[in-house]
């Protein structure tokens, strides 16, 4: 039946100009030499962002890049999702700050919302409810993250994964038989909440010169209340628990083997983890996205800059059947199939 | 698998040449940094579909409380 549909109709992402290469931290730490960070983490460069240079800038220049294509104009977006865990401020939210940068209309909605690596796929999610209700017809998605930010300069394991970037995805409504962004499957688990965190700033520890204080870890890692926190192996085991069970959830609401999937796209977390979800899930190499080389862990940027990056390499093309699939920070997860 | 076995799988995780003996101290083995803690994760999951908790892994001093952690699904 003809309905109002979903549908993705572009993506364009901006990764900001100054790079933090293996080179810089191989100098900075000396135990690994450049070499080695690359062949252990599939890591080359991170991008970061400027002392003055927020998330929101980012997001606007991944928007502009992304009327740049001129597949929509400003004025015909009608609602504004922007996915941060790095607002402007707590109070107001940034996306209408950024709708005032990108010149929108005045009766576009705008709506913040504090996710991380599963957070595009929980964006997907919302644009398709507020597609498929009536309530809009083009919704700009932008996720922009700038974790440098959180990130104790002295902490040389996280400054090696992550990196700042933006995407922006326009998606549409278009009038079609089938769905072409379907079969959600959404998981939260609270109980790891402490396993990826910054301890104080927020609420409920509010930042003190004791939070500011920095204490030096078992790995050689220093940081304080105030910076990011990882726990790589609680994360990962979590990762082994939920992703191979998103999938055959996925799976099982489409009505699909694997074999009928054109193409995975897991959130990049690293390469490590990466790959031993594929083989443990039996996704083929070649089927697979697996890049961070030039941008590191983008958090919830990661799935649209492979998404763009896998177009331009024509290793997806209109047709293709696509699984998304995010996973991290909450602990949540989130995995839905995308006909391009 | 055997304990031996899972020794020469330990060695292979952390990419290392020399000998491993159960009463080396994980501390002054050079390659048992982070990365080698998400290998050793890696390996139990695939060889006996299990996940070990970061937190025993932590309270590992030597390479024999390493094997203790999968002491369940070794043979001897």
């Amino acid at each position: 039946m003809y309905r109002k549909r979903a549908v993705i109709k572009a993506i364009a992402t901006y990764l900001p100009e100054s790079v933090l290469t293996n080179e810089h931290l191989s100098e900075e730490f000396g135990d690994w030499d450049a070499q080695k960070i690359y062949d252990k983490t599939g890591i080359a460069t991170r991008h970061i962002a400027k002392q003055d240079e927020c998330a929101s800038d980012l997001a606007v220049a991944a928007a502009k890049r992304l009327f740049d294509k001129q597949i929509c104009s400003p004025i015909e977006i009608d609602f504004l999702l922007f996915c941060t865990e790095s607002p402007d401020y707590l109070i107001p939210p940034s996306s209408p700050i950024i709708h005032e940068q990108l010149e929108l209309q005045g009766n576009c909605g705008t709506l913040d919302y504090n996710h991380g690596c599963s957070g595009f796929v929980y964006g997907l999610a919302l644009s398709k409810s507020l597609i498929e209700s009536g309530l809009s017809e083009n919704i700009l998605l932008l996720t922009g993250e700038t974790y440098s930010k959180h990130i104790n300069p002295k902490d040389k394991s996280a400054r090696t994964i992550f990196g700042d970037g933006a995407a922006a995805t326009l998606i549409s409504s278009e009038l079609l038989e089938q769905e072409r962004i379907c079969s959600f499957l959404f998981g939260t688990d609270g109980s790891g909440a402490g396993q990826l965190i910054v301890p104080a700033g927020g609420m409920r520890q509010r930042s003190t010169a004791e939070t500011g204080l920095e204490k030096e870890f078992a790995d050689g890692n220093r940081r304080s209340e105030q910076n990011l926190y990882m726990n790589g192996p609680d994360i990962f085991n979590f990762t082994l628990k939920v992703v191979p069970k998103a999938v055959k959830s996925v799976l099982d609401k489409s009505d699909m083997e694997i074999g009928d999937v054109d193409y995975f796209i897991f959130h990049q977390a690293n390469k490590f983890i990466l790959e031993h979800l594929r083989k443990k899930i039996g996704i083929p190499k070649d089927k697979f996205y697996l890049s961070i080389e030039d941008c590191g862990n983008t958090v919830s940027s990661t799935i649209p800059i492979a998404m763009e990056d896998a177009l331009r390499q024509n290793k997806i093309k209109s047709g293709d059947k696509l699984m998304l699939v995010g996973f991290g920070v909450g602990l949540t997860w989130a995995a839905c199939l995308v006909n391009l | 698998m055997k304990r031996s076995e899972f020794i020469d799988g330990l060695k292979e995780v952390l990419q290392r040449e020399e000998n491993l003996s159960e009463d080396m101290a994980l501390k002054d083995i050079g390659e048992w940094d982070s990365l080698a803690v998400m290998s050793f994760i890696a390996f139990c999951d695939e060889h006996f579909s299990t996940q070990i908790n970061g937190e025993n892994i932590q309270q590992c001093k030597t390479v024999s409380d390493l094997i203790d952690l999968a002491k369940d699904h070794l043979e001897d």
